[in-house]
């Protein structure tokens, strides 16, 4: 049965935060649903597009440029921005400090989201680098999301270098380390000078490898190791974990980009690193999977009670079981029945989703009502929470399934369209999975409306807090 | 130096061992490999086989085409194992991470006539029933009658919407066609 979160004693609101940077926080998050809905529109238009080929065959719906639409807008719309507004929210409160300039974000979210637009319209047009995944916008539009960046990473930076308090809590590791990695690899990924021939592909692995796992996966952990002890309302189980995390997910993430290209040109000694590191990310993954997870042992009763926490316990097992898949992966022996095929799709999604989009959820709405002094309906809540859920085990398991057949038919040497129409009864089921999913962000904007500040932010109670810096 | 109370110690430690790994792991590398010359023997690609190349970034056709073949049996129907040299002048080099559709890197050799190509870009299925590909109908143009000079293509009746009319491939079209017509694996000399 869940109950309203502020009539539960043990889940107290915060002392009041700084009304600026609420608004900040939340002006990000309402944005980043916006993107959610148009990018996974997108995504579930392209799913559609694979039953039904001649479904709105008109260029700017063409499945070839819906596709880079629905990567990008779901990357630096929706996940970035949903992540940078919980992150700047949890610099502030673990710095005992207001954010160090509410303008800089403001204006850094105008950039993104003319980004974002620019990006949109570009890509409909055709005006792109060619499929060079995640790095398709044209350079005017990646200097625009960059200079966000950058404004971004100074006032978090700043809000942190202004503390109030001597100690620098573990989430602001994370965050900061995320905003420099993203600085870097952007910057990488888009000068020319290295790129040419064989040399962008061993940029393309390196750049859309840890884009996701130095920044995505960065910000939410950085977020997880805030949210879930402040709702639980217990420290994390052990900090010293957190940072062999922290040191461990940067020294083997970085090196293994190559292993998106097993079997190719780049150099033999790039590949087999890449397979080496990524069993060496093991580390990482299970000190900071375990963590997480035993952060919440015999804490079932406010998982009964909260409907934030079921989001972040499921984004976490997300984590933990995605990156395991992603070692196996990068075996030369399972790439020869898993590489190009449609198990990469499930993979990504099990981690742009199932890990990174649940930890947002788990995180708003622990955190937003707390802040805004306003809750969502509680069953709606629960609605989304199953919808997604459902919806995204649907598309994983069905696409998996689809390319493992994939995979069969190509080693059993068939004609190439019999892995065509092996897979064509998955995709259909992967499409099902894909309205629960879409459902289920109409539902969160629903919910991400009903947690606007404004209507009792001023009465919101001051209670002693329970710091998540124990 | 305390990392648990210094952010400079922190951030400076991840910012610049991030930028040194990134360095090596990709950039040295990237820079060492991306002047390998290309095969001797090899002509520039023809100007509408450039346009042509210009169409397939375009339109995404790398997202489920790859141009990638591994030294590994089930991809020996797709010709050669893929070498440096081949993506030379290639800008940028179109691997892939997916083949919804088939490797494109020999296509010319496996599919040498113009016609089907044209009749598989203006819609697959007047070729391969099974297909999933989008058609790209937007490269041809519906006329009452073929003009001297029109490349008229030979579309069966069931995907043509008003009855009568021909089918002519536009410059585009013509011009993506010579690019997977140029798709031939040169040999590798030994």
């Amino acid at each position: 049965m869940v109950q309203r979160r502020t009539q539960d004693p043990t889940l107290r609101p915060s002392v009041t935060a700084d009304p600026a940077t609420v608004r900040v926080t939340f002006e990000y998050l309402a944005c980043a649903t916006l993107w959610l809905l148009v990018g996974t529109a997108a995504g579930l238009l392209d799913a559609l597009k694979l039953n039904w080929p001649d479904v709105l065959a008109v260029p700017w719906l063409s499945f070839g440029r819906v596709r880079p639409i629905h990567t990008n807008t779901v990357f630096w719309g929706w996940s970035s921005m949903a992540l940078v507004g919980l992150a700047l929210y949890v610099v502030a409160r673990t710095s005992r400090a207001s954010l160090w300039s509410p303008t800089l974000s403001r204006i850094s979210l105008a950039l993104w989201n003319a980004a974002v637009v620019a990006g949109l319209v570009t890509l409909s047009v055709g005006v792109t680098r060619g499929p060079q995944e995640y790095r398709e916008w044209v350079w005017p539009v990646a200097v625009m999301f960059a200079a966000g960046l950058v404004l971004n990473g100074v006032n978090a930076y700043m809000t942190v270098a202004t503390r109030n308090i001597p100690e620098f809590y573990i989430s602001n590791w994370y965050i900061l380390g995320a905003f420099c990695f993203l600085t870097i690899l952007f910057t990488a990924a888009y000068v020319p000078l290295y790129q040419h021939g064989l040399g962008n592909i061993v940029i393309q692995g390196y750049y859309m490898h840890t884009a996701v796992g130095m920044w995505f996966t960065m910000l939410s952990l950085g977020i997880a190791y805030y949210a879930i002890p402040r709702i639980l309302g217990r420290p994390i189980y052990s900090y010293a974990l957190g940072v062999l995390g922290f040191w461990t997910n940067i020294l083997f993430y970085t090196l293994i980009g190559a292993h998106h290209f097993i079997f190719s040109p780049v150099p033999w000694w790039l590949q087999t690193t890449a397979i080496l590191f990524s069993v060496g990310m093991m580390v990482p993954v299970w000190a900071g999977g375990c963590n997480l997870l035993l952060t919440f042992r015999g804490a079932s009763g406010v998982l009964q009670r909260s409907y934030a926490a079921p989001f972040l316990l499921a984004g976490i097992v997300a984590y933990v079981l995605v990156s395991t898949q992603g070692t196996l992966e990068a075996f030369r022996t399972t790439n020869v029945y898993w590489h190009f095929t449609n198990v990469t799709v499930g993979h990504s999604h099990l981690a742009m989703y199932g890990f990174v989009a649940f930890v947002i959820w788990g995180a708003a709405y622990g955190l937003v009502p707390r802040f805004t002094g306003s809750e969502p309906n509680p069953i709606l809540v629960g609605i989304h929470f199953w919808l997604a859920l459902v919806g995204y085990m649907i598309y994983v398991v069905s696409i998996s399934i689809a390319g493992v057949l994939q995979g069969f038919a190509w080693v059993a040497g068939e004609a190439f369209i019999r892995s065509v129409e092996a897979a064509e009864p998955m995709w259909l089921w992967r499409t099902a999975g894909g309205v629960l999913m879409v459902a289920s962000h109409l539902v969160f904007a629903v919910n991400v409306w009903a947690m606007r500040p404004g209507r009792s932010l001023a009465a919101t109670p001051a209670a002693p807090a329970v710091e998540a810096s124990a | 130096m305390n990392f648990h109370t210094s952010h400079r110690a922190v951030v400076g430690f991840a910012f610049f061992g991030y930028l040194a790994l990134t360095l090596l792991i990709a950039i040295l590398p990237a820079a060492s490999v991306q002047d390998t010359p290309g095969l001797p023997g090899v002509a520039a690609r023809s100007a509408p086989a450039e346009q042509g190349r210009a169409i397939y970034l375009r339109e995404g056709c790398g997202y489920c085409h790859t141009q990638f073949v591994r030294d590994l049996p089930l991809d020996r129907p797709y010709g050669r194992a893929t070498v440096a040299e081949d993506y030379a002048n290639e800008d940028p080099p179109l691997p892939g991470t997916e083949r919804t559709g088939p490797d494109l890197s020999n296509v010319a050799a496996r599919q040498p006539s113009d016609t089907w190509h044209l009749l598989h870009l203006y819609n697959p299925r007047a070729v391969v029933p099974q297909s999933v590909m989008p058609g790209f109908p937007w490269y041809f143009e519906v006329k009452a009658a073929a003009a001297p000079g029109d490349v008229v293509v030979p579309v069966p009746p069931r995907f043509v919407s008003a009855q009568g009319q021909v089918i002519v491939a536009r410059q585009e079209s013509r011009a993506l066609v010579a690019y997977l017509l140029s798709l031939r694996q040169p040999e590798v000399p030994k």
